[in-house]
């Protein structure tokens, strides 16, 4: 991995992910669950749960990467617009700095909606085992 | 505050007259951000002893945000070298000159 390398994934923000996650972590707040709560806050419908997103960088870490043997050190992110229900939001990841005398590597990360708003943003650190 | 501030908006640049004071003041600087620890006061024999914050894994983090803050890169036989802060200063100082 070297800086500049970019990853590309498309996720989709399902129907199993939202329950299953709702079932892991038991927050039921009205904006996720109840559509008419959330329609009268001014959203198009019920809004996912910003973590999930949280759930698709592990993923991205833990998978995707061309080694196993990573750990994230720190992340942060920042939501910019409301995820729905099934939209498909395009991931991407921009290796932007090596540190080769602590093994670690710095990522920015973006995921795109379907107009290819920005839904959240970030930065996120990893380490390489040895 | 504003003295802070100056500093954090100049010292990313990298400066072949930096001082060694120049240099632990910058580097205490990063090390408050990253420690969240608004009391550090680091001087040249400052180890990792003296700060409860500065364990294993916040040591990586002021690595990598020394490294961007002075635009340098380091070897990790350099880092293991290190017996304290003075001589994480010396190696800045050669390589950002």
């Amino acid at each position: 991995m070297k800086q500049g390398d970019i990853f590309e994934i498309p996720f989709t923000v399902s129907e199993d992910i939202y329950e299953g996650f709702i079932a892991l972590f038991k927050d039921e707040n009205p904006l996720h669950t109840d559509e008419q709560f959330a329609v009268s806050n001014g959203f198009k419908g019920r809004v996912m749960h910003g973590n999930i997103l949280n759930g698709f960088l592990s993923y991205f870490i833990g998978e995707c990467l061309p080694i196993k043997n990573v750990i994230i050190h720190s992340q942060e992110i920042q939501f910019k617009n409301a995820v729905f229900i099934n939209d498909q939001l395009q991931f991407k990841a921009t290796i932007e700095g090596v540190y080769e005398s602590v093994n670690a590597v710095e990522f920015k990360f973006e995921f795109r909606n379907a107009q290819a708003k920005i839904a959240a943003k970030g930065k996120i650190q990893i380490g390489i085992l040895k | 505050m504003l003295l802070i501030i100056k500093i954090k908006n100049v010292s990313s640049i990298k400066n072949n007259n930096m001082t060694k004071e120049d240099i632990l003041q910058q580097v205490n600087e990063v090390f408050i951000d990253v420690l969240d620890n608004e009391d550090i006061n680091i001087n040249n024999e400052t180890t990792a002893e003296d700060i409860e914050e500065w364990d294993s894994l916040s040591h990586i983090q002021l690595v990598v945000a020394i490294e961007k803050h002075f635009k340098v890169r380091f070897t990790s036989s350099e880092i293991q070298s290190w017996k304290n802060v003075g001589e994480m200063v010396d190696c800045i100082q050669v390589k950002a000159a």
